[in-house]
């Protein structure tokens, strides 16, 4: 079902299962994604589908079971996490640009000092993806002088700095105006017509129906189906599917 | 309840919006603001009257004081105590140049990097204008009149001056026969026992117990040259000589040349064994000399040895006192020129110096090799003033200079610039420390910082001076004024480690998220990302606690070490002629506080409004 180029997944979750305190909020999450694949992680509120993304980069750390990314198992061990980071590019629901760096050192900052790139180098790439995200006249300005929907683009070309095999989206368009929706999703769907690896949270249906590979439903900390963007919204199977569907369609 | 909608209740806006007007004119502009903030109520006017009020009258007694009472000689004639303290005084210079490579270094890093504005010229330029103008004119006001009192006792007395060439000098003699002019106050410099003597006088007069009415002083008074020689007015010697029936008439002698001058009042004893009773000699245009022992060994050198008497009276400041008001004009040219005066070389060479380095600044700050040897220059400066300012044991060209005779300005400003450059890293480092994750580090940071945080600043610089030796013997060689740093630093960084945590809590989590995210590691999502922030935000609170290390460097006064405020209690208690003008004194070292201290926050006002991440400035 799964369109890909390898047969090897790119991430690979075994029964992955994480708490907060004694709250259960993960719950045997087994899924494999392939690369250039885009998958489009819905579900209500609280439904884990936030957490089940950052424990793939390891903001949060899952307690059991396995996260294999790019053939890398998520552990303790320090040169692991800092090894799939820097392969794993992440957009934030806030955008989280740094308010005391311009634009373009936003951009630029991880390469230079992570990745330890010429200053030159790491700033023409810099403008170049400000280019690819439209705004290139912006490169001096602070984001606090931006619009959301300009600063959720500079913080998708700051994760993008970083040259990721996988990027994830926590919910990118949640904190916008309607207006300025669109221009984020034009940016994620160049994205993926790029063949770049995509995890999105999103409530944007849209989107999810045009741009998804496959559709995880996420609810009560555990994937509840998983399908094509037609086979989600035309023949859902599960009840509690049909019944999230009919709330918001 | 609403009725029916008609097509009425629809509402389209023409196509085109209104084109922008201004605001009404009463609403802007100072009469607006005045309006809207001065008297926008009753209330408001009547605090904003009465406030005005208490305010013009406190500055009114300010400046009154100020300009027609207070002595400024105690702060003009001490500056360089003020400034240096009990710096060896052959040395002095070393802390001039030390002066003069700061400015030089201050004016060529504002040249690169800063920015001068328009005020920040202005103001440097009208104080050198103001400096040098008031110079100019307070020569050409004239000098007070000088009393002394003539009276059985003390004559013969003479009056010691030195004169300058061209000056108009006159001299008097006014006889007190009855009790209103004993009564009258005299207006000028008095001569110190004078005073004494003459309000004793005064009120034995009033009381009955002096006959005023006794007088039959035979006084003469002359005028003569270092050699002895009199002075003369067409060939005849100028001089008074007064009789009980006529005091005489005013002698007034256009000095022949620049020197030494004697006015000699003689008790003229055979005419009259029972010479009694007192007079005023009056003496005009005689300026009256610093008294400071270097500044008249140096006029000698100049002018050669000043006459002698039997009972010579030198024409000092410190002989005399003030009375009565002054006008303003007098303010000008014996109290404000003087002091300007002092400072002028000083001003005109710092501020040739400031320009220099900042158009040197201003040519090479595209140069990337000016910039560096800047930054290089500000580095290296720190060794060489230390050594500069501590000499070499044993060197002839530099000597050592103890460090406990480091004083003044110089100290305060040494204390608060090592204070400040020390505890900045150490209060940052504890703070990052108080929010470690490893529970040992945390432990010994939040202990150091409650343990200083719960004691006063003066039981610690104690602490340095007597206990710590007793813990170990090898601190008792260091040296008391590098003790008060550290002791200083340490209070300085525990204050400040809790101003920096308040900024690190701050942070948002998203942002240590997104580094997190993008690969950083802790040393450079702390770096490059939490610290810039947390300490932009907590700029004021930073600030303000340097600003009031700065003023709490005055507490090392008890320790032994005399900074600003001890150097100026030494100089009003140990130089008993200056016991009279306390007040100045203090107000004057208020005045240096008050402007540093000013300085300072308004530059933190310029780092919070400028530079990366102040959005809101940039509105």
């Amino acid at each position: 079902m799964a369109q890909s180029n390898s047969n090897e997944p790119i991430i690979v979750c075994r029964d992955v299962n994480k708490w907060f305190g004694n709250f259960h909020v993960l719950k045997d999450i087994n899924v494999e994604i392939y690369p250039q694949e885009v998958v489009v992680i819905i579900g209500p509120s609280g439904s884990g589908k936030s957490t089940f993304i950052r424990c793939i980069n390891r903001l949060e750390e899952h307690q059991e079971g396995q996260i294999i990314v790019d053939g890398i198992e998520l552990s303790h061990d320090v040169r692991n996490i800092a090894a799939i980071r820097s392969e794993i590019g992440m957009v934030f629901q806030q955008f989280n640009l740094f308010p005391h760096l311009t634009v373009l050192h936003n951009i630029s900052l991880a390469p230079r000092y992570v990745r330890r790139q010429p200053r030159r180098d790491a700033e023409q790439y810099a403008l170049q993806l400000l280019d690819r995200v439209g705004i290139p006249e912006q490169a001096r300005k602070y984001p606090g002088q931006l619009s959301g929907g300009q600063q959720q683009r500079v913080a998708i070309a700051r994760a993008l700095a970083m040259q990721p095999k996988i990027m994830l989206f926590d919910e990118p368009t949640s904190a916008l105006d309607p207006e300025m929706i669109k221009e984020v999703l034009d940016v994620m769907k160049e994205l993926a017509q790029s063949g770049m690896t995509m995890l999105v949270v999103t409530h944007e249906m849209g989107f999810a129906r045009e741009v998804a590979d496959r559709i995880v439903f996420f609810d009560e900390g555990r994937i509840v189906e998983v399908g094509t963007p037609e086979h989600f919204f035309t023949a859902p199977q599960h009840d509690r599917t049909k019944l999230f569907l009919s709330q918001i369609l | 309840m609403r009725g029916e909608y008609h097509s009425s209740d629809h509402y389209v806006a023409p196509p085109e919006p209104p084109t922008s007007r201004r605001p009404p004119v009463a609403t802007v502009g100072p009469l607006g603001w005045v309006r809207a903030n001065l008297f926008s109520s009753p209330i408001n006017s009547i605090a904003t009257i009465v406030m005005a009020i208490i305010l013009g009258g406190l500055l009114w007694l300010a400046l009154d004081w100020s300009i027609r009472s207070a002595q400024w000689g105690v702060v003009f004639n001490n500056l360089r105590l003020i400034t240096s303290g009990l710096y060896t005084r052959s040395e002095i210079w070393r802390v001039e140049l030390i002066g003069a490579l700061l400015v030089m270094l201050t004016g060529l890093s504002l040249g690169i990097w800063g920015y001068v504005s328009r005020g920040v010229f202005l103001t440097v330029a009208v104080s050198l204008a103001v400096i040098l103008g008031v110079l100019l004119i307070g020569a050409r006001i004239g000098e007070p009149t000088l009393y002394m009192l003539a009276e059985p006792e003390r004559t013969p007395a003479s009056l010691v001056f030195l004169g300058t060439q061209g000056d108009e000098v006159s001299f008097e003699i006014e006889p007190l026969t009855d009790l209103e002019a004993i009564n009258a106050r005299p207006l000028g410099y008095i001569e110190n026992q004078s005073r004494t003597d003459w309000s004793t006088r005064a009120r034995e007069a009033r009381d009955g117990t002096l006959d005023l009415g006794a007088y039959n002083l035979h006084l003469t008074a002359a005028l003569f040259r270092p050699d002895g020689s009199p002075v003369t007015r067409d060939g005849a010697p100028v001089r008074i000589a007064a009789t009980p029936d006529d005091a005489g008439s005013t002698q007034t002698v256009e000095l022949p040349r620049t020197g030494w001058y004697k006015l000699e009042v003689v008790r003229d004893d055979e005419a009259n064994d029972e010479n009694a009773g007192y007079a005023w000699v009056k003496v005009r245009g005689v300026e009256l000399l610093p008294s400071q022992s270097e500044l008249l060994a140096a006029r000698e050198v100049e002018y050669g040895p000043r006459p002698t008497a039997a009972r010579a009276l030198l024409a000092e400041e410190a002989a005399y006192r003030y009375e009565g008001t002054r006008t303003f004009a007098e303010f000008i040219s014996l109290q404000v020129a003087p002091f300007l005066s002092t400072i002028a070389l000083e001003a005109v060479v710092g501020t040739a110096l400031f320009l220099n380095g900042w158009v040197i600044g201003i040519l090479g700050r595209r140069e990337r090799r000016v910039r560096r040897t800047t930054l290089a220059a500000w580095v290296l400066s720190v060794p060489v003033i230390l050594l500069l300012l501590g000499g070499i044991e044993g060197s002839r060209a530099l000597p050592a200079v103890p460090s406990i005779q480091w004083g003044g300005l110089l100290l305060t400003m040494l204390l608060t610039v090592v204070g400040i450059a020390a505890s900045f890293p150490l209060g940052v480092a504890l703070a990052l420390g108080r929010r470690s994750d490893l529970p040992v580090i945390k432990l010994v940071c939040t202990l150091f910082i409650e343990t200083i945080r719960g004691v006063p600043l003066i039981t610690i610089l104690f602490m340095a001076k007597l206990i710590v030796p007793f813990f170990w013997v090898g601190l008792s060689d260091l040296d008391m004024t590098v003790r008060m740093m550290i002791g200083v630093t340490l209070f300085s960084a525990a204050y400040l480690a809790e101003n920096v945590r308040g900024g690190l809590q701050i942070i948002p989590h998203g942002q240590i998220e997104a580094a997190r995210a993008l690969g950083m590691n802790p040393l450079l999502m702390t770096t490059l990302i939490v610290l810039p922030q947390a300490l932009r935000a907590v700029i004021p609170a930073i600030v303000g606690q340097f600003i009031s290390l700065f003023k709490d460097t005055s507490l090392v006064a008890v320790v032994g070490l005399f900074e600003l405020v001890g150097i100026v209690d030494i100089i009003v208690s140990g130089q008993p002629i200056y016991r009279p003008y306390q007040r100045e004194a203090y107000i004057f070292i208020a005045l240096i506080y008050f402007v540093i201290s000013y300085a300072m926050s308004d530059v933190s006002r310029r780092l919070e409004a400028s530079g990366a991440g102040s959005v809101h400035a940039r509105r």
